[in-house]
C-alpha cells in the first residue's frame, strides 16, 4: 500500500525539501534549509519539554505536519520496509577449516595482503615521524609554544611522548603469534565462527580502491581480536585499530595488541589540544597513506546491552576529514556485524549495569577469565556489510567545503552542516550493522520468557516463540534459523547454551534467580535482577528491529483518538524520550512513523484509512506482545523521571544520579510497588537522563569537576503525564493472560451522611445499612428505589429525570461506598441485583429453571468494574456491559466436582445513561 | 545578396593580410582546411598540410596508442555531413527598415547561411557535434562587417533604435558556448564580425605601446608587430585565430604570461561602444587610483555590456634567443613539488608546463616517424638511460617543458637556475626537442578531437586555477572522478582524464585538462558527455579550485556564476549591466 501519511491530506506533500521564503533555487537550497531546521527542532524539543502538556501536544502536531518540510534528506538513509526482501549472503564457518589443519603451518603462513592503490607499506617509525613533522601538529605546537610562553621543543618532545603512548607497532612475529593462540583459543570457545564470504570479497576490493574504515559493532572484547584473526585469515590487510587506553594496564597483552597493529586513545582529551592535534593527525596520516584499514567501534564502548548504544561522532569525524578536505578521493566505511548466540562477558556485564564495578582491565583479569575457555559460546556471525562510499553518502549533501577558504592544516572546527552529516552516517552506519546482525532462536526465546515470568510452560514457549520468528522475519530481522531444525530442538539448543540463564523445571522454563528462596529481600531483588538484565540482553537484540512498529503499537494506546496525527504525535514524543535508547536515523520521524505503520499493517495488526490508524481484532495479539516487550522501558523510564522530578531538588552529577535512583527503584522493588527489574541498569538511567537533556528538562551543565545536571521538576511532570496517559492506556495484560488480582471480600458497610444521623431518613438508613443487601435487593422497582433516596434527591428526580436516570443514579449511589467493587454476593437475597437500567431486566419467566426442575435463583452479580481492572475498557472496541447477573440452582444440585451450566443474566447501559 | 567582405571586394586598401578566414577554416571542425590528422592507405596516421612542424609527417606509433587508450578501431567510423545543408538553416528574419538604415551606413552585411552558421558557434563539443550531424535551433539573422571604431558606434545605434540584438563575434574559438544565440531571443540577431577591425593604428616606442583595432588575429598582431620589431608576447594557445577584442572579453592568458604578463597585464587603454555610449579612460598611463579600474569591467564582460573597437597593448623588442627544454620526473608529485619551488622563487621561464604520465605517453605517440638510425638509436639509449639506469618508471614518471626567452646570456644563466632546482626534485634534463615538440603539440592537438570524432571518440579540455597546496590532490581527484563517472554513465572503456600544470603563480597554479572517451554504445554521447563535464568542474570546485583560469564562463559555466562571486558580487555586475545596456541589446546571455 502507499505509505500511510502521503494521503493524508492534512499534511503537505512529503517530498517538498525547500522551505518557503528561500528564494534563490539552486543545488544547495536544500541544505540550508537543513541548518535551519536543526536548529528549529532543537529548539522545538526544548519547548516541548517545558511547555504544558496540552501545549506540547499541539507543538508535537505541528511539527508533524512540518515534518515533510524538514525531510533534508536527499535520498531515504534508512528504510526497513526492504529488509525483508533483501537476500543477505550465506555464512561460511573459518573455524572448520582451522580444526583440520595444523594452527602453526596456518599461523606461518605466506602473508602477503593486499594494499591500497599498490602501496609500499611504511614502517610505523616513519609515519610517527611523518605526524609529528606534519603542518597539523607543527602549528599547534607553535600556537601553544606562544600561549604558553614555553620553547616549541619541549611542546614536540610532549608530542613525541604522546605518540609514543599512542602509536601502533605492527610486526609480523606478533601477528603470527596471535593467529596462533587466537585458533587455540577460539577452537576452544566457540563451535562455529561463521562469516559471509562475498562480504571478505568486497572488502578486499574495497582495500585496493579506497582507504577503508572498518566500523564493527561492539558486543565484547572478542570483537577486534576476531576481526583481525579474520583479516588474516583472508589474507587481508590488518588493521589499525583505535582502543580504549584501559588496554594498556595490561602490560604484555598491551604490547602484543600494540604489535598486532592497535592504537590507543584515552577515553577523554576534549581538553589537550596537542593530544587532539597528534591523535587526529595519526589517523590521518594512515588513512590518507591507506596502508592498512582503520578500525574502531562507533559505539565507543563495549554495548553492556547488546543493544547498539548511541554513535560517538569524534572518530567518525576525523577519518571523514581527509575526505572533506579531498586529501583523498573517497572513503569506504564498512559496517560490520558481529552477534554472538552467547556474548563472553553477559555475567560481567549484569553485574556492571547493576552497579558493582567492573574490573581494571589487567593481564591477571585475562588470565582468571581463562576459566571460561572450559565453557561453551556457541557460534559467532560475522557479517561484512556493503561498503559505503562516504563520496556517495556526501554528494548533494557536502559539496562545497568551508575547507575551501582556509588552509587546510589549520585545525578547524567543522560547520554545523558537517557535524549534522557526521551524525547521519554515524547512525546510518550502525542501522546497517542492525540489520545485519545474526538473530538466533534463543533470542526469541529471552524475548517471550521475559513476558512471562516468572515460569512459562514449555509448549507454550516453544509456540510462541515460532510466533515471533514469523513476527521477526516480517519485519525484516535476520534470524539464523536452520531450515529442517524444529522448534522444539531450536528452543531446546538455545536452553542448554543458557543453562546459566534459563532452564527447564517440570514442563516449565525458568529463570534461574537460585538462592530466591532464602536470604534477604534486597538480595532475594538482586539476584532476580541479575536474572533478568541477562535475559533481557539477548531479547534487547530484538529491540532495534521492533522499535518502529512497536511505538507506533504502544502511541495507538497512548493516544486519545485513532487520529492519524493523534497517534503520530505520540509516536513522535515516544522517539523523543527513546533517542538514546534505541537507534533512530535522525530527522525523519515521519519516515519511522510510517515505516511503523507499514509494518504492522504488513502483519495484519492494524489498518488505515485516510485520516484513522486502528488495531485490528486480529492484531490485537500482536499489538499487546509489542506493547509488552517495550514496557519495561516505558515504565523504567518513568520511574526515573519520577525519581529526578521528587527527589533531585539541586544541582547532582551522574555520580550521585546513578546510585540515588538505584537505590530508589531498588526500594521499589523491595516494597513490590513495582515489578520493573531493568530501570535498576544504569544504561537505562544514563539513557533517560540524557533523553531529558535533550528535551529540555533537565540542563546539562559543564563544571571543572566534570558535568552537572539540574532538574526542571515542572517540565519532567509535563513528560510524566504524558506518559501516564499511556501507562494507563497500556493494558496490564499480555496477549495469554490477564493480571492476577486479589479478590477481598467485605460486607457492605452502610453510609453515614456526616449531618444527618439523627434525621429520620439518617435513621433509617443506618438500619438499612445493617442488612443492606436485603435492602438493596429490595430495590428491584423504581418505587421500592425511592424509599432509600432522600427527599432532595427525590425532589431533584421528580423534576428533572427520568425513570431510567433515577435507576442509574441509584446504581451510581449504591457502588460509591465501594467504588473498586467487582462482585456483589447474596445468594438468593430478595433485593436481587442491582441494576445499572430500568431497561431489559428479565422477568421471573426469562430465567429458566435448572436441569434438575428447581428455579434459578439470584447468586451474584459481575459489576462493570471488573472491565477496568482487566483493562478490556477501550469504548467501543472492547466487550462491555453494565452488569452481569448470575442465576443458580435453588436446590444446589449436583453437589459433585462437575461443572453444571448455569444462567447469565447481560444488562447493558440503557442507551440514555451511557453518560 | 552576399556582400561579406571575402566575396565582394569591400576590403580597404591598407589592410595588409587581410585573409578570407572563412575560406581557409574548417567549416564544421578546428582550423585551417588543409591540416588534419589522417590515416593514410598504410594504415598510418598521417598530419596533412605545411602549417605546422608536424605537417606531412607519419606518426608511427599513433594508431597502436589510440587504439589501446580508447579501444577504438579503425573500422568503426562515422562520418560528418560534408558540406552545410542550406535548407537546414533557420531562416534570416531582418526588418526592412533596419536593413535600409544599414545600407546607408555603407557597412558590409551578410544574411547568407553559410556566413550566419560559422558564426553561431564556438568550439565546444556539443557546437561541433550539431555542426557534424544536426543544426543549431537559433543562430544570428545577420552579419555586420564593420571596419572601424565608427561603423560601430552606428551599428550599435541602429541596433538601439531597432531593438536589436548583437552579439559580437570575434576569432570564433569560445569554448563556453558564449556565441551560441540564445534560443528564446526574439528579436534580430546582429552577428558584429570584428574581423575587418584588424589595423594596428600606431606604434610608440617610446613608451613601448601599440594602439590596434580589437579584430586583429593574435598571429596576425605578432607578424606585423615583428615587423618592426616587436611582439606582445601575449600566446594563447589559439593564438593563430583568436582576436584580441576577445581576448579583452574573456581575460585571456598567455603561454608566456611569466614574462610579458595576461592579459589583464598587457593593456592599457580600451575603448568600447555600449549601448550608453563609450567607455574609456582619458589617458594612457600604466596605473591610476580613480576608483574600480573601469578596464575591469570590460575585461571578462563576455559581450554583454558592449563592443571592444580599440586597444592599447603594451609592446616588448621581439627577444634575441629563445631555447626550449624539458625535464623528466619520476613521478607527478615530485614535478609538482618542482614548479613550486620554481614559482617561489620566481624564477620561471617564459612557460613551464608539467605534463602527467597519460599526457607524456600521449605526446610519446605523436613522435614523427625518425629519418635517421642515428636519432632513433638515441632515443632508445635515453629511454635505457632514465628507465633503467635512474629507475623512472616508464608509466609514473613524468615530464615538464620549458621556454625561455631572453638575451642568450641571460638565458643560458636562468635555464642553469631551473634545472638546479629540478634536479633537487629528481628532476633529470630531457632534451630541448622534447620540449619544442610539447609546445607544438599545444596546437596540433586541437585537430585532433575532428579525427576523434570520425572514431566514436570525443574529448574537450577545461582548465582551473587553484591554491598550490592543493594541486596534487586537485589533479588526483578530478582525473578519478571523471573515470568513475565515466563508469557510471556506462561508457564501455575507461576514458582519456590527463592534465597538465600549465601556469604557475607566486600561489597557486592553472590546471589544464583534457578529457575523451570511445561513445560506441552510448545512444546520447553529448548529453552523458556533459553530465561527466558538469560533474568534473563541481570537482573542481570541491576541491578548492576556480570556476575558470582563462576560457570564461559563457553560457556553460553560468550556474556555478553566484557560488563563484557569492550573491553581493553576483548583483554589482548584474547593476553595471542594468545601468550600461538596459534593454539589453548586447543579448547573448553570457555570464549572469
Amino acid at each position: 500500500m502507499a505509505p500511510p501519511m502521503a494521503r493524508c491530506p492534512r499534511l503537505p506533500p512529503p517530498n517538498r525539501t525547500r522551505q518557503p521564503g528561500r528564494g534563490g533555487a539552486g543545488p544547495w537550497a536544500p541544505r540550508e534549509a537543513a541548518a535551519g531546521s536543526r536548529a528549529a527542532r532543537r529548539g522545538r524539543a526544548g519547548e516541548r519539554g517545558a511547555g504544558r502538556r496540552s501545549g506540547a501536544r499541539r507543538t508535537m502536531a505541528t511539527e508533524a505536519a512540518a515534518a515533510p518540510g524538514r525531510a533534508r534528506r536527499g535520498a531515504p538513509m534508512y528504510s526497513q520496509k526492504e529488509l525483508t526482501s533483501k537476500k543477505r549472503d550465506e555464512f561460511e564457518d573459518i573455524l572448520e577449516e582451522r580444526r583440520l589443519s595444523s594452527d602453526l603451518r596456518y599461523a606461518m603462513k605466506c602473508y602477503t595482503p593486499v594494499i591500497y592503490k599498490g602501496l609500499s607499506p611504511c614502517k610505523p617509525n616513519a609515519i610517527k615521524s611523518a605526524v609529528l613533522q606534519s603542518e597539523q601538529v607543527q602549528y599547534v605546537i607553535k600556537q601553544l609554544a606562544k600561549e604558553m610562553g614555553e620553547s616549541p621543543d619541549i611542546i614536540q618532545e610532549e608530542a613525541t611522548e604522546i605518540l609514543d603512548e599512542m602509536g601502533h607497532r605492527m610486526q609480523l612475529g606478533a601477528v603470527r603469534f596471535f593467529a596462533f593462540t587466537l585458533s587455540k583459543i577460539f577452537k576452544q570457545l566457540f563451535q562455529r565462527v561463521c562469516v559471509n564470504e562475498e562480504g571478505m570479497q568486497r572488502l578486499q576490493h574495497a582495500i585496493q580502491e579506497h582507504p577503508v574504515v572498518l566500523l564493527p559493532s561492539h558486543r565484547s572484547y572478542v570483537d577486534f581480536l576476531m576481526l583481525s584473526y579474520l583479516l588474516y585469515t583472508y589474507d587481508l590487510a590488518l588493521p589499525v585499530i583505535a582502543a580504549g587506553i584501559d588496554f594498556l594496564g595490561m602490560k604484555i597483552v598491551g604490547e602484543l595488541l600494540r604489535r598486532a597493529g592497535a592504537f590507543f586513545m584515552r577515553r577523554s582529551f576534549g581538553g589537550n589540544r596537542l593530544y587532539w592535534a597528534v591523535f587526529a593527525e595519526y589517523v590521518k596520516t594512515m588513512l590518507r597513506s591507506g596502508y592498512a584499514p582503520i578500525e574502531f567501534f562507533l559505539e565507543g564502548t563495549r554495548s553492556r546491552t547488546a543493544k547498539t548504544l548511541t554513535p560517538k561522532f569524534g572518530l567518525l569525524s576525523i577519518v571523514m576529514e581527509p575526505f572533506f578536505k579531498r586529501e583523498v578521493f573517497d572513503t569506504y566505511l564498512v559496517p560490520i556485524s558481529i552477534s554472538y548466540e552467547r556474548i563472553l562477558e553477559e555475567s560481567l556485564y549484569a553485574y556492571e549495569l547493576l552497579g558493582v564495578p567492573k574490573p581494571k582491565e589487567s593481564t591477571s583479569g585475562l588470565l582468571k577469565a581463562r576459566r571460561i575457555l572450559s565453557d561453551n559460546f556457541g557460534t559467532i556471525h560475522i557479517y561484512v556489510g556493503q561498503p559505503v562510499s562516504l563520496r556517495t553518502l556526501a554528494s548533494g549533501r557536502i559539496n562545497r567545503c568551508p575547507y575551501n577558504l582556509v588552509p587546510r592544516h589549520l585545525p578547524q572546527k567543522p560547520s554545523e552542516d558537517i557535524q549534522e552529516f557526521v551524525s547521519d552516517v554515524a547512525y546510518k552506519m550502525e542501522l546497517l550493522q542492525i540489520e545485519n546482525m545474526v538473530l538466533s532462536p534463543w533470542v526469541l526465546v529471552a524475548a517471550v520468557l521475559l513476558q512471562n515470568l516468572p515460569a512459562m510452560e514449555f509448549e507454550l514457549l516453544i509456540e510462541k516463540t515460532l510466533w515471533l520468528k514469523g513476527l521477526t522475519q516480517t519485519f525484516g530481522g535476520f534470524i539464523e534459523w536452520p531450515d529442517n531444525l524444529c522448534a522444539k530442538k531450536a528452543v531446546l539448543s538455545g536452553l542448554t547454551l543458557h543453562s546459566n540463564i534459563a532452564s527447564l523445571v517440570d514442563g516449565h522454563v525458568v529463570l534461574n534467580d537460585k538462592g530466591m528462596e532464602d536470604g534477604a529481600v534486597g538480595e532475594m531483588v538482586f539476584r532476580h535482577a541479575l536474572a533478568v538484565l541477562m535475559c533481557a540482553t539477548y531479547r534487547n537484540q530484538l529491540l532495534n528491529v521492533f522499535v518502529r512498529p512497536a511505538l507506533v503499537a504502544i502511541a495507538l494506546q497512548m493516544a486519545p483518538s485513532f487520529r492519524k496525527e493523534e497517534v503520530y504525535s505520540c509516536f513522535n514524543f515516544l522517539r523523543d524520550v527513546f533517542s538514546d535508547e534505541f537507534i533512530f536515523f535522525p530527522g525523519i520521524s515521519l519516515k519511522d512513523f510510517e515505516e511503523g505503520c507499514f509494518l504492522l499493517t504488513k502483519c495484519d495488526a492494524i489498518q488505515t484509512s485516510q485520516q484513522e490508524i486502528y488495531p485490528t481484532d486480529k492484531g490485537s495479539g500482536t499489538v499487546s506482545f509489542l506493547s509488552a516487550m517495550f514496557r519495561p522501558f516505558v515504565e523504567g523510564y518513568q520511574l526515573i523521571f519520577r525519581y529526578l522530578s521528587k527527589e533531585m531538588k539541586e544541582a547532582f552529577t551522574e555520580k550521585q544520579f546513578i546510585p540515588g535512583v538505584r537505590n530508589f527503584v531498588f526500594q521499589l522493588l523491595e516494597k513490590g510497588s513495582t515489578q520493573c527489574y531493568e530501570a535498576l541498569s544504569s544504561d537505562m538511567q544514563k539513557n533517560a537522563l540524557s533523553a531529558l537533556v535533550q528535551l529540555g528538562a533537565v540542563k546539562k551543565k559543564k563544571m571543572p569537576s566534570g558535568f552537572t545536571y539540574n532538574v526542571n521538576q515542572e517540565a519532567v511532570s509535563k513528560i510524566l503525564d504524558m506518559f501516564d496517559d499511556s501507562a494507563d492506556a497500556i493494558p496490564e495484560h499480555n496477549e495469554f493472560l490477564f493480571p492476577e488480582y486479589e479478590i477481598l471480600i467485605e460486607p457492605e458497610e452502610p453510609e453515614f451522611p456526616a449531618d444527618s444521623t439523627d434525621d429520620e431518613q439518617g435513621a433509617e438508613d443506618t438500619s438499612k445499612g445493617a442488612k443492606e443487601q436485603e435492602e438493596l435487593g429490595a430495590a428491584g422497582t423504581a418505587d421500592e428505589a425511592f424509599q432509600s433516596l432522600d427527599e432532595e434527591t427525590l425532589e431533584a428526580m421528580a423534576k428533572h429525570e427520568t425513570e431510567e436516570e433515577k435507576i442509574f443514579q441509584m446504581f451510581k449511589k449504591q457502588v460509591a461506598a465501594e467504588p473498586e467493587q467487582i462482585i456483589r454476593y447474596c445468594r438468593g437475597g430478595e433485593e436481587g441485583p442491582l441494576w445499572v437500567s430500568g431497561e431489559n431486566r428479565p422477568e421471573e419467566k426469562d430465567i429458566p429453571n435448572c436441569v434438575c426442575g428447581a428455579k434459578r435463583i439470584f447468586e451474584f452479580q459481575i459489576m462493570p468494574q471488573l472491565l477496568n481492572h482487566l483493562q478490556v475498557d477501550s469504548l467501543g472496541e472492547s466487550i462491555d456491559w453494565g452488569t452481569l447477573v448470575v442465576y443458580t440452582c435453588a436446590d444446589s444440585c449436583g453437589g459433585g466436582s462437575e461443572y453444571l451450566e448455569e444462567f447469565i443474566w447481560k444488562q447493558d447501559y440503557s442507551m440514555g445513561c451511557t453518560l | 545578396s552576399r556582400k561579406g567582405p571575402s566575396g565582394a571586394g569591400q576590403q580597404r586598401a591598407g589592410v595588409s593580410q587581410c585573409v578570407p578566414r572563412q575560406e581557409l577554416l574548417k567549416w564544421n571542425g578546428w582550423g585551417y582546411n588543409d591540416s588534419k590528422f589522417i590515416f593514410n592507405k598504410k594504415g598510418q596516421a598521417e598530419f596533412t598540410g605545411k602549417r605546422y612542424r608536424l605537417g606531412g609527417m607519419v606518426l608511427p606509433t599513433f594508431k597502436e596508442w589510440i587504439e589501446k587508450t580508447f579501444g577504438a578501431s579503425l573500422e568503426h567510423k562515422t562520418t560528418s555531413r560534408a558540406s552545410l545543408n542550406v535548407n537546414d538553416v533557420p531562416p534570416s528574419i531582418v526588418n526592412e527598415e533596419f536593413l535600409q538604415d544599414l545600407r546607408a551606413t555603407k557597412i558590409s552585411y551578410s544574411q547568407d547561411a553559410e556566413d550566419r552558421v560559422f558564426r553561431a558557434h564556438g568550439h565546444c563539443l556539443h557546437e561541433i557535434f550539431v555542426l557534424r550531424e544536426g543544426m543549431f535551433k537559433r543562430i544570428p539573422d545577420i552579419v555586420v562587417w564593420p571596419v572601424c571604431h565608427e561603423d560601430v558606434v552606428k551599428i550599435v545605434e541602429l541596433a538601439c533604435k531597432h531593438n536589436l540584438c548583437i552579439i559580437p563575434f570575434g576569432g570564433g574559438t569560445s569554448v563556453s558556448s558564449a556565441l551560441e544565440c540564445p534560443e528564446e531571443e526574439k528579436r534580430t540577431i546582429v552577428s558584429l564580425d570584428t574581423s575587418q577591425m584588424n589595423r594596428i593604428l600606431w606604434i610608440d616606442e617610446k613608451n613601448l605601446t601599440a594602439c590596434v583595432e580589437a579584430g586583429i588575429v593574435g598571429q596576425d598582431l605578432e607578424k606585423q608587430l615583428a615587423e618592426s620589431g616587436f611582439c606582445t608576447g601575449h600566446e594563447p594557445d589559439s593564438m593563430e585565430f583568436s582576436s584580441l577584442g576577445g581576448w579583452v572579453a574573456t581575460r585571456a592568458s598567455g603561454m608566456k604570461k611569466n614574462i610579458y604578463g595576461n592579459i589583464e597585464d598587457l593593456v592599457i587603454h580600451i575603448k568600447m561602444v555600449t549601448p550608453r555610449g563609450i567607455v574609456e579612460k582619458n589617458c594612457q598611463v600604466p596605473r591610476m587610483s580613480t576608483g574600480p579600474d573601469i578596464h575591469h569591467f570590460i575585461m571578462g564582460s563576455e559581450g554583454t555590456l558592449g563592443v571592444v573597437t580599440e586597444v592599447t597593448i603594451k609592446i616588448r623588442p621581439v627577444p634575441e634567443y629563445q631555447k626550449y627544454g624539458s625535464v623528466v620526473f619520476p613521478n607527478f608529485e615530485r614535478g609538482v613539488a618542482c614548479l613550486r619551488e620554481v614559482a617561489k622563487q620566481r624564477c620561471a621561464p617564459a612557460s613551464i608546463r608539467l605534463v602527467d604520465n597519460a599526457q607524456f605517453q600521449f605526446g610519446h605517440a605523436l613522435k614523427p616517424q625518425v629519418a635517421s638510425i642515428f636519432t632513433s638509436f638515441l632515443d632508445g639509449l635515453k629511454k635505457f638511460y632514465i628507465t633503467k639506469f635512474k629507475g623512472f618508471d616508464p608509466n609514473i614518471l613524468c615530464v615538464a617543458t620549458l621556454l625561455f626567452e631572453g638575451d642568450r646570456e641571460k638565458v643560458l644563466q636562468h635555464e642553469k637556475q631551473v634545472y638546479d632546482i629540478a634536479t633537487k626534485f629528481g628532476g633529470l634534463a630531457a632534451g630541448e626537442d622534447n620540449g619544442q615538440r610539447g609546445y607544438m603539440l599545444t596546437f596540433v592537438i586541437a585537430y585532433l578531437r575532428d579525427l576523434g570524432l570520425d572514431y566514436y571518440v570525443i574529448g574537450e579540455s577545461f582548465e582551473t586555477s587553484v591554491p598550490w597546496d592543493r594541486v596534487l590532490d586537485l589533479c588526483r581527484n578530478v582525473k578519478e572522478r571523471i573515470v568513475r563517472e565515466c563508469k557510471e554513465k556506462g561508457v564501455q572503456f575507461a576514458p582519456l582524464s590527463t592534465c597538465r600544470v600549465t601556469q604557475t603563480y607566486d600561489a597557486g597554479a592553472c590546471v589544464y585538462f583534457y578529457f575523451a572517451f570511445n561513445y560506441r554504445g552510448i545512444s546520447d554521447p553529448i548529453h552523458v558527455y556533459e553530465q561527466i563535464e558538469r560533474a568534473a568542474r563541481e570537482e573542481i570546485l570541491a576541491n578548492g579550485g576556480s570556476l575558470s583560469h582563462h576560457h570564461g564562463v559563457g553560457k556553460l559555466r553560468k550556474r556555478w556564476m553566484k557560488e563563484s562571486i557569492s550573491d553581493v558580487g553576483l548583483g554589482m555586475l548584474r547593476s553595471v549591466k542594468e545601468y550600461v545596456d538596459p534593454n539589453n541589446i548586447f543579448g547573448n546571455k553570457n555570464l549572469l
